[in-house]
């Protein structure tokens, strides 16, 4: 009746091995105290890293009744949010230690949250959306406030638990919109009971309104991107950092595959929806950072340009927009992993630095670090040849091809904009009055992760076909010959 | 087809009314015979421990409210044995390791609200 | 080898340019010198290895380094390609280099920045080895705009003078409209082609021959167009008659830059661009002609301007563009490898002369005026000597090397037997001629007769240290022996005699043709092998370059060591021709005037009310007004109140919701 062949449970061995160790980090964190905390992160990386090579030997193909699905798409997301997890535990671990932030769950919560992005990524059921939405939404709703002696840090998760909460609710209204008017709630279900029905039913199509609002919030899409400054800001340095690399992707996978599996037949419609989410955000994303002075806020700005970008390949909706979606949000990835290691180094006698004019003088200060983020806020601004550039280059080849030339015009001008507060960044640091030094004993670690970050960037425009052909065997798996 | 659709909703209305029945008539019948001897204690609303209608702003206790997500969680917890159990001999060992699972998963959550001292009420 | 050869240079670059400040001055010398050096030399195991060691069947090497771009039909890749052609740039690329870097030791040693000089020099060279190892024409194009670059940047080094900053803007700008020429010549070829590395251009030469493009109803030949924009693009590397305006000016970039750059390498680089496309500019006979007729156009004008000039680098660099007007024509009548004989002696010869001019002017205290010179041959004597050296072989004086090349230059126009080869060896023999004169000129006006310097820059004259003599002589060797070393490989007969015995006893001769040095780096139609045929013109064609020669010098003598009212009677009798060459020929002028003004008065309105009140009014200056504005009222909606985010959250969906209901609805 049930089967119980291993084969399908191994599909999603990756997840499993995950929960396992988060659960088993939960007890030996609270047996060992917060005294253990910079050893569990290390540990949380470590079981990313195992779940990674996990990853490589997972087979293709649908397991726990046809309610979860691995393919070349989830297989691709679900390495980019490795690696981005694994730069955030270890962000986390010197982090902790500098904001003497000592609690265990932290890295605990980090596995959870992974995994529940890791199941909405393969969900192939919108119970499994909801489901790993939700593990993955609670747990860093947690992360949020976990500064618990800092009023900034309750209020960020605060705000962030009553929006996502409200945004949960629109994803639930519309699953069951979908449910009471389709009469199914697995992808494949739906998409054939779609496609057959030539007359488009007006309940379906605001099941479908209603799940991408909910999941415009998760990616902070403008109009549902209100709660970002303000958990950015007030958020830990390192929680921001692993909102901003990681949640955003597995976000962006689901409504690819949401869009793209479920309701293909409904191109048309969603497209528009798309496309005026998109523009709202690129618009927002740049002319909101201006007026910023903090950094963390900027870059909660910039993330909402970005994912502006990257809806404009969603809204191309042909195979081809998809992968240079995906190309974009892994090189978004890297740059967004560099931007925020310098952030963390910004620190002056012991305590952050977030405001952007401490940056100034940084040239002299501590030349390496200011070529650094020169560098990465080029690439942000999309300036060739750093990989920023290709990443926008195809989104906007992609929305060409698609013939919608007025949104990629949108966004050129748009990045136009965009360039004008990164580029500033830059001319604070190379052109302004010294102010006083950071704080020069940065751990190890972090070096390491920037240096990386940055020497990916630059590297790129040699070796882009690493990322361009997992890109496209990604993007081929949800498009069935 | 809506008057079919209606229908299959028909089990819940009966619900409702014998329920509501139920406890009209418990609340009638203790009416009626119990021995009725009120004073100010007897008379006050019982609520979690604090007034309940007091500033809402007042500060309160937030272990009232700790143990009552942690009843949540087990109530819920017993909610899905009752079926469960039920079903057992339909869902054979799948189902018997399945619920196994779901309360070790629990019960590493119980160990962390134990060791963090969430039980203690001091 | 070749990673050594084609990336030390990059290294040096990077070193001496990013940590200029760390190793110092000295330190950044050392580096940027050893590592050249080292380049050469592996230069030369690779010029070895490719050519002398197995002559029969050269080795060309493809080295892949990188993968660069991939795009459907389109591939770029990183590649290395050592073949002759190739490998002979190289060589002469990286010795003068690194002569020219050992000798900048010296020369700029009173300068500030020299890290800075010597991390420009590197970049120069190994962007120069990129142009020339490119087996695609992306990578190609990257190498020259990487020369142009660093030709801006050693042009415009000593960044406080005025006229050195106009000068080098006036080199970027006309260089930009030759590569305007290049870049439409990559793109008609990838038309044509559908590929730009060269092994695929290149097969497909033949089968292309007949194709044409239809341009406003003009049929065009494909591949003539092709050739004539790349050749455009080469006349603006190389400072051919049109687009030369800019090579005397650049003049004002430290000597051994002119030495370098704008001698022996970067201006050669259109030589070896056409040399290159030998396989396609055979195709293309009409191209052909214009090189050709430019070319010999070049050679003469660029020659009756060098008699006038009394700057003495002007002078090297009108000779320097003569010079490449006779590398143009001998590519004109398919005498490839003639001209890339006469790019590897000229590239010797001349960086010894500007060396050379660059040491009178280092003992000089910077005068380059040869009117305020003279009688300096006893005070720098090994300077003299070497420019000797250098002097008889531009003139063609056998035995140095000049004399090779511009021989067979000249003979090989004269045996192409048309209008335009004709056209071009007589051009060539007026030029001759004119160059043994201006060369005897600059030597008499600055080494001979009285000294005509003021007292305290007299007192200064000064021999140049080792640093700057040793690379001369290493340069005068080159000047001396590469003529007769390198004559049989680069232009030998192809053919050659054996005297066979026959079945019946009786000896006949056989005429064989053995393996072209070149291999398949050049390649020449049967019918227009003129360097072959020039082996076998008459006698009277081989002579008469080297009577011009030593009539030019003699004439020189005469004029200015004995009868030295002589030039000036002459000047004014024939004063408009004298004006004529004086002034360049009007070039600078007439550009000044159609062009230069125009487009400044042009660039005047377009700035004023174009730029300023249009487009800053409504485009960035008003943007960025209204940007802050947005910005402003954008921050003031973030209040940081849950409850008017939930309400925008509400609203938005609402909004969408909506869209959906009235939007689909009604379809």
């Amino acid at each position: 009746m049930i089967d119980l062949a291993l084969d399908g449970y191994m599909s999603a061995l990756p997840e499993i091995f995950l929960a396992l160790s988060g659960l088993v980090f939960l007890i030996a964190g609270v047996f060992r105290g917060n005294s253990g905390t910079t050893f569990l992160c290390y540990s949380a990386a470590f079981a990313f890293v195992f779940s990674l090579i996990l990853l490589a030997g997972v087979n293709t193909g649908e397991a726990f009744s046809d309610l979860f699905i691995m393919d070349d798409f989830a297989r691709y997301i679900k390495v980019i949010i490795l690696l981005g997890a694994i730069a955030s535990v270890v962000y986390a671990a010197s982090f902790l230690k500098d904001e003497q932030i000592f609690r265990f769950e932290y890295p605990v919560l980090m596995i959870f949250a992974v995994v529940g992005m890791m199941v909405m990524v393969s969900a192939n059921d919108l119970l499994t959306v909801y489901l790993g939405l939700e593990l993955s939404s609670l747990s860093l709703y947690v992360l949020a406030a976990i500064h618990r002696e800092s009023i900034k840090s309750s209020e960020a998760g605060l705000k962030y638990f009553v929006l996502g909460a409200i945004s949960s609710g629109f994803i639930l209204f519309g699953c069951s919109l979908i449910y009471g008017f389709a009469g199914a709630t697995n992808f494949d279900d739906i998409s054939v009971l779609l496609s057959g029905d030539n007359s488009l039913n007006i309940g379906v199509i605001f099941g479908m309104v209603f799940i991408l609002s909910g999941l415009a919030f998760k990616i902070s899409a403008v109009p549902f991107h209100m709660w970002t400054p303000d958990v950015y800001e007030g958020a830990p340095t390192s929680v921001t950092a692993f909102f901003a690399i990681v949640p955003k992707i597995a976000a962006i996978a689901l409504i690819i595959r949401i869009l793209f599996e479920v309701f293909p037949s409904m191109s048309e419609q969603w497209q528009q929806v798309v496309v005026f989410i998109s523009v709202a955000s690129m618009a927002i994303g740049a002319f909101g950072a201006i007026a910023q002075k903090n950094i963390k806020r900027l870059m909660a700005y910039s993330s909402i340009g970005n994912m502006g970008y990257a809806l404009i390949g969603v809204a191309a909706a042909t195979q081809n927009g998809v992968y240079s979606v995906l190309v974009y949000v892994t090189i978004y990835m890297v740059m967004t992993v560099g931007v925020f290691g310098i952030i963390m180094c910004m620190r002056k006698r012991g305590y952050a630095a977030e405001s952007i004019s401490d940056l100034s003088g940084l040239s002299k200060n501590s030349p390496v670090m200011a070529y650094g983020m020169a560098i990465l806020m080029f690439s942000l601004s999309g300036i060739p040849p750093m990989a920023g550039f290709f990443g926008k280059f195809m989104i906007f080849e992609a929305a060409v091809n698609a013939e919608m030339y007025i949104l990629a015009v949108i966004g050129v001008l748009l990045s136009v904009v965009a360039a004008y507060y990164y580029l500033r960044v830059i001319k604070i640091m190379f052109f302004d009055e010294a102010e006083d030094r950071f704080d020069c004993d940065i751990a190890f670690s972090r070096r390491a992760m920037i240096a990386i970050s940055v020497i990916l960037i630059v590297a790129f425009i040699f070796y882009p076909n690493i990322v361009f052909d997992g890109a496209m065997s990604a993007s081929l798996a949800l498009f069935p010959k | 087809m809506s008057d079919s659709f209606l229908i299959e909703y028909l089990p819940i209305l009966i619900f409702f009314v014998i329920a509501g029945g139920a406890a009209i008539a418990a609340v009638a019948m203790s009416y009626m015979v119990g021995q009725q001897n009120p004073d100010p204690e007897k008379n006050s609303q019982y609520e979690c421990g604090f007034e309940a209608f007091a500033e809402s702003r007042s500060k309160f206790d937030v272990k009232f409210y700790l143990v009552a997500i942690l009843f949540i969680i087990f109530d819920l917890e017993i909610a899905f044995l009752f079926p469960w159990a039920i079903v057992l001999g339909d869902i054979g060992m799948f189902g018997f390791w399945s619920m196994v699972l779901f309360l070790g998963i629990l019960t590493v959550g119980f160990v962390y609200e134990w060791k963090k001292g969430a039980l203690d009420w001091e | 080898m070749e990673y050594i050869a084609v990336f030390a240079p990059l290294f040096a670059f990077l070193i001496a340019g990013l940590f200029g400040k760390q190793i110092g001055d000295r330190g950044a010398e050392l580096i940027t010198c050893s590592f050249v050096i080292a380049a050469a030399i592996s230069s030369v195991f690779l010029f070895y290895n490719v050519i002398l060691s197995d002559l029969e069947n050269h080795s060309v090497m493809i080295v892949p380094v990188a993968d660069w771009i991939v795009s459907g039909g389109f591939k770029a890749s990183w590649t290395l390609r050592i073949d002759e052609l190739s490998v002979v740039m190289m060589c002469v690329i990286n010795i003068v280099s690194a002569c020219v870097h050992v000798y900048s030791t010296g020369y700029m040693s009173h300068d500030k920045s020299r890290a800075r000089f010597m991390a420009y020099l590197s970049l120069f060279t190994f962007a120069m080895l990129m142009l020339v190892t490119s087996d695609n024409l992306l990578q190609l194009f990257f190498g020259w705009e990487g020369v142009g670059v660093a030709s801006y940047l050693l042009i415009g080094f000593w960044h406080h003078k005025d006229s050195a900053n106009s000068a080098a803007i006036k080199a970027f700008v006309v260089n930009r409209i030759g590569d305007l020429g290049l870049i439409l010549g990559i793109m008609t070829i990838f038309v044509i082609f559908g590929t730009i590395s060269y092994d695929g251009i290149f097969s497909q030469a033949a089968d292309k021959m007949h194709d044409s493009f239809n341009f406003f109803g003009y049929e065009i030949h494909a591949i003539t167009l092709a050739c004539i924009l790349l050749f455009i693009g080469a006349m603006g590397k190389s400072a051919q008659l049109g687009l030369h305006t800019w090579l005397p000016d650049a003049m004002e970039g430290p000597t051994p830059v002119s030495a370098l750059i704008h001698a022996a390498t970067m201006v050669t680089a259109g030589v070896f661009l056409v040399a290159r496309f030998s396989p396609l500019f055979e195709f293309a006979p009409e191209a052909l002609i214009f090189v050709c007729v430019v070319g010999a156009a070049t050679a003469f004008i660029a020659a009756t301007i060098g008699m006038t000039q009394f700057d003495i680098k002007r002078v090297i660099a009108y000779s320097t563009m003569s010079q490449l007007g006779y590398m143009f024509f001998a590519l004109g009548v398919s005498a490839y490898g003639a001209a890339m004989f006469h790019l590897v002696t000229h590239a010797f010869f001349k960086a010894l002369l500007f060396l050379g001019a660059g040491s009178v002017i280092h003992a000089m205290s910077n005068e380059q005026d040869m009117r305020n010179m003279g009688g300096l041959w006893k005070k720098i004597p090994v300077t003299y000597g070497l420019m000797w050296i250098g002097g008889l072989a531009l003139a063609g004086i056998p035995p140095l090397a000049g004399f090779y090349s511009k021989d067979i230059v000249l003979e090989a126009a004269y045996a192409d037997y048309s209008w335009f080869g004709d056209f071009a060896f007589w051009a060539g023999i007026a030029a001759a001629f004119m160059t043994a004169f201006y060369t005897w000129r600059l030597m008499i006006m600055t080494f001979h007769g009285k000294c005509r310097a003021v007292k305290e820059v007299q007192n200064h004259i000064h021999e140049s240290p080792r640093v700057m003599i040793y690379p001369l002589v290493i340069l005068a060797i080159g000047a001396i022996v590469s003529g007769y070393a390198l004559s049989s490989y680069f232009v030998g007969s192809t053919s050659y005699e054996v005297v066979e015995v026959d079945e019946n006893g009786n000896e006949y001769i056989d005429i064989r043709n053995k393996e072209n040095f070149w291999g398949d780096a050049i390649y020449v139609k049967e019918e227009n092998d003129t360097i072959e045929k020039a082996h076998h013109v008459d006698m009277w064609v081989k002579i008469l370059p080297l009577i011009m020669g030593i009539t030019g010098i003699a004439f020189a003598y005469l004029f200015y060591m004995y009868l030295i009212r002589v030039p000036e009677i002459f000047a004014r009798r024939f004063r408009p021709i004298y004006s004529l060459f004086y002034n360049k020929w009007f070039f600078d002028n007439i550009y000044e005037y159609i062009f230069v003004r125009n487009v400044f008065s042009f660039g005047k309105v377009f700035w004023k009310t174009g730029d300023e009140r249009i487009i800053n009014g409504f485009g960035p200056d008003g943007l960025a007004y209204m940007t802050n504005i947005f910005a402003k009222i954008y921050s003031k909606l973030q209040t940081g109140y849950i409850f008017h985010y939930a309400f925008v959250m509400m609203i938005g969906l609402v909004i969408l919701v909506s869209w959906f209901f009235f939007g689909f609805s009604a379809d």
